[in-house]
């Protein structure tokens, strides 16, 4: 089949009614946990992922794709609305976005945020079928080295990338490993670290471990300050932008774009450093940077147009190379493992309805988003002002049922809880989970590939030093960890940091 | 800042040393044939450096010890009794079952933390309950359990 062919027999698996179904739901619920603070994505896909059991694994996936690309949106209406981002990946919006609505342009900020999130994904959309498919075939060449190389440098660039203290982000990337290998031994299958406990011979389950971390922590850490939001009272007017704003803003959206599909394929990368570079590199080339922070469009266009493409791009390691570049793919990687799917190089080719399924349903997603949520604004910032009181407990009640379904055991709850505990105190001592969680997913892959290949070399080191890929790969994770080689990065972190405060 | 990040390394130093001694407890086998504690040893042995570095690292700081406690600001008793409700509900709904355990922990959310009229917390309760247990029970098939009432 060629790629017309493909994308054809895509749209008409997307088209089941099942599948439909799902993505329509999945962009809602994605909006919805988008605008909503105390739920990320991670924790939303989990609690549905149990649900989606009895459902086939292509409708399972654009579920979750069609949440990804829904938080994107959602979290946009909150930055430019309430100067509070709904999500990490919407921050920079704060800053122009906002400004606008607060010179009356609320309505073009919101538009041009959604227009150029639709064309940022659909051009993801081209690349991840262009891409995905040559990766796939290369990968078929790499061996258990390159796979252990590859995942190295994907954890040292998450840690790198870390919005605190790298060392700190090494650190519980380490304590992922040792979680991820709680269970049965790959290799002689005898248990290890399990304490005697039935319940974690399976392993802690991925599901009550992201719901503590991000679900529970987040809840926890809410409650203990009073969450006043107040929603910036203004008319939203039309939200079709002027034909003055798209003249400054085109550039601004395809710039964006390309620079949030190559940051999204990067491990690491993802929706949420790709929108502060974007910034950066718009205000540079700007003829007026003095505009940006007062409500220049560009400065909504291009970060909001880098996120989402940045979340398609970042399908293209899992679906090609079977490897996660960040949480919310660990999350992706974990649903396929769950319906009896390997991710890797040759999922494409045993699965050709699941793949071309889902990228047809990132392209019927980015529609659905477009046509459903901008007449669907005014609903959205009627949710923004629920007192979150009232939404924390339900909140609670979903993460606690998302645990309890994946297993039907009330061990996943103690599990989650006690993570809940975990992800709270680790914010209190500054402690990340994103690289936690990587590493817990990779953590097995990663032990099998080292063991595979010290069993290759007959023991020795130097089979990764001595093939090309893989030293390529380590060599460059060394020298990331021994120097901060990119200062834009550096710069980043520090913004990031500033804006925090 | 500079107490939180000695006492936190201290702890994972601690728990990189218990894992450490594990997994040659587990058998690290040889670099030919990795054992079962092979990548834990590994794992654990880089996090127990790592913590003495951020000890040492926090020690040497010249910035002022802020005296900065875990505890310190608003830390809620609404915080431990959301942990105290989740633990307790864990513990009773395989005996009460899903319907009254959760009712009784929705109705102690809504009425402990946020005060609001009675009338409005069972209603709210009664609500989140049932709606819950249509969408995921009956729609979505998900097996919760009936205890002892059998509903």
């Amino acid at each position: 089949m060629d790629y017309f062919d493909s994308i054809i027999y895509g749209f008409q698996v997307t088209f089941h009614p099942v599948n439909f179904l799902f993505c329509g739901i999945g962009v809602l619920v994605g909006t919805l946990v988008g605008v909503l603070p105390g739920i990320g994505p991670a924790g939303a896909m989990a609690i549905l992922l149990p649900a989606t059991f009895q459902f086939s694994p292509t409708a399972t996936m654009i579920l979750l794709a069609g949440i990804y690309y829904g938080v994107q949106y959602g979290g946009s209406t909150t930055s430019i609305l309430v100067r509070i981002p709904g999500e990490a990946s919407t921050i920079i919006t704060c800053i122009d976005g906002h400004e606008m609505a607060r010179n009356g342009r609320a309505g073009p900020a919101l538009g041009i945020a959604a227009c150029g999130s639709f064309i940022a994904g659909t051009i993801a959309n081209l690349g991840l079928m262009l891409v995905a498919i040559p990766l796939a075939h290369a990968a078929l060449k790499l061996g258990p080295p390159e796979y252990f190389a590859l995942m190295c440098t994907g954890l040292v660039i998450v840690t790198y990338l870390a919005q605190g203290s790298v060392l700190k982000a090494v650190m519980m990337a380490l304590l992922g490993i040792i979680l991820g290998s709680i269970g049965l031994d790959l290799i002689t299958g005898l248990p290890r670290f399990t304490f005697g406990i039935n319940e974690l011979t399976d392993g802690v389950g991925i599901v009550p471990l992201v719901m503590g971390l991000f679900g529970i922590s987040e809840i926890l850490h809410n409650l203990e300050g009073s969450l006043q939001r107040s929603v910036f009272k203004t008319r939203i007017g039309s939200l079709w932008p002027s034909l003055k704003d798209w003249m400054q803003a085109k550039w601004a959206i395809l710039r964006g774009s390309v620079i949030g599909f190559v940051l999204g394929i990067l491990p690491g990368g993802g929706a949420v450093i790709s929108p502060f570079v974007a910034y950066a590199v718009e205000k540079k080339v700007s003829k007026h940077p003095e505009k940006f922070g007062t409500g220049a469009i560009e400065g909504v266009a291009s970060p909001e147009a880098a996120n989402n493409a940045a979340a398609g791009a970042s399908l293209i390691p899992l679906l090609s190379l079977g490897i996660p570049p960040n949480p919310i793919m660990a999350i992706f990687f974990s649903a396929l493992i769950i319906h009896g799917i390997q991710p890797g190089p040759l999922l494409i080719r045993e699965h050709p309805d699941l793949f071309w399924g889902l990228v047809a349903s990132l392209y019927l997603g980015n529609g659905l988003l477009l046509v459903l949520n901008l007449p669907l604004i005014g609903m959205w910032v009627k949710v923004l002002e629920i007192p979150y009181k009232v939404l924390f407990p339900l909140i609670l009640l979903f993460c606690l049922i998302g645990a309890y379904s994946m297993n039907n055991v009330v061990f996943d709850l103690y599990v989650m809880i006690f993570f809940g505990v975990v992800g709270y105190a680790m914010r209190k001592f500054g402690y990340e989970g994103a690289p936690l969680v990587l590493a817990f997913v990779l953590g097995p892959m990663l032990e099998n590939s080292l063991r595979q290949s010290l069993l290759i070399s007959q023991g020795s080191f130097l089979i990764f030093v001595t093939r090309p890929i893989s030293a390529i790969a380590l060599g460059f994770a060394f020298l990331l960890l021994l120097s901060n080689i990119f200062p834009y990065l550096r710069m980043r972190r520090r913004q990031y940091r500033q804006f925090e405060e | 800042m500079k107490t939180l990040d000695k006492t936190s390394s201290l702890f994972w130093l601690l728990v990189s040393i218990a894992v450490f001694v594990e997994s040659f407890r587990l058998g690290v086998g040889t670099l030919q044939n990795p054992g079962r504690g092979f990548m834990t040893l590994g794992a654990s042995g880089i996090l127990g450096i790592l913590c003495l570095v951020l000890f040492l690292q926090t020690s040497l700081r010249k910035d002022g010890d802020e005296r900065k406690h875990i505890l310190a600001g608003s830390f809620p008793k609404s915080v431990l009794l959301v942990l105290a409700a989740l633990a307790v509900y864990s513990r009773v709904m395989p005996t009460l079952g899903y319907l009254i355990s959760t009712f009784l922990l929705m109705a102690f959310l809504f009425w402990v933390l946020e005060r609001r009229r009675i009338p409005l917390v069972l209603a709210s309760s009664v609500a989140a309950t049932l709606v819950t247990y249509l969408v995921f029970s009956k729609w979505l098939n998900c097996q919760f359990p009936e205890g002892l009432l059998g509903f």
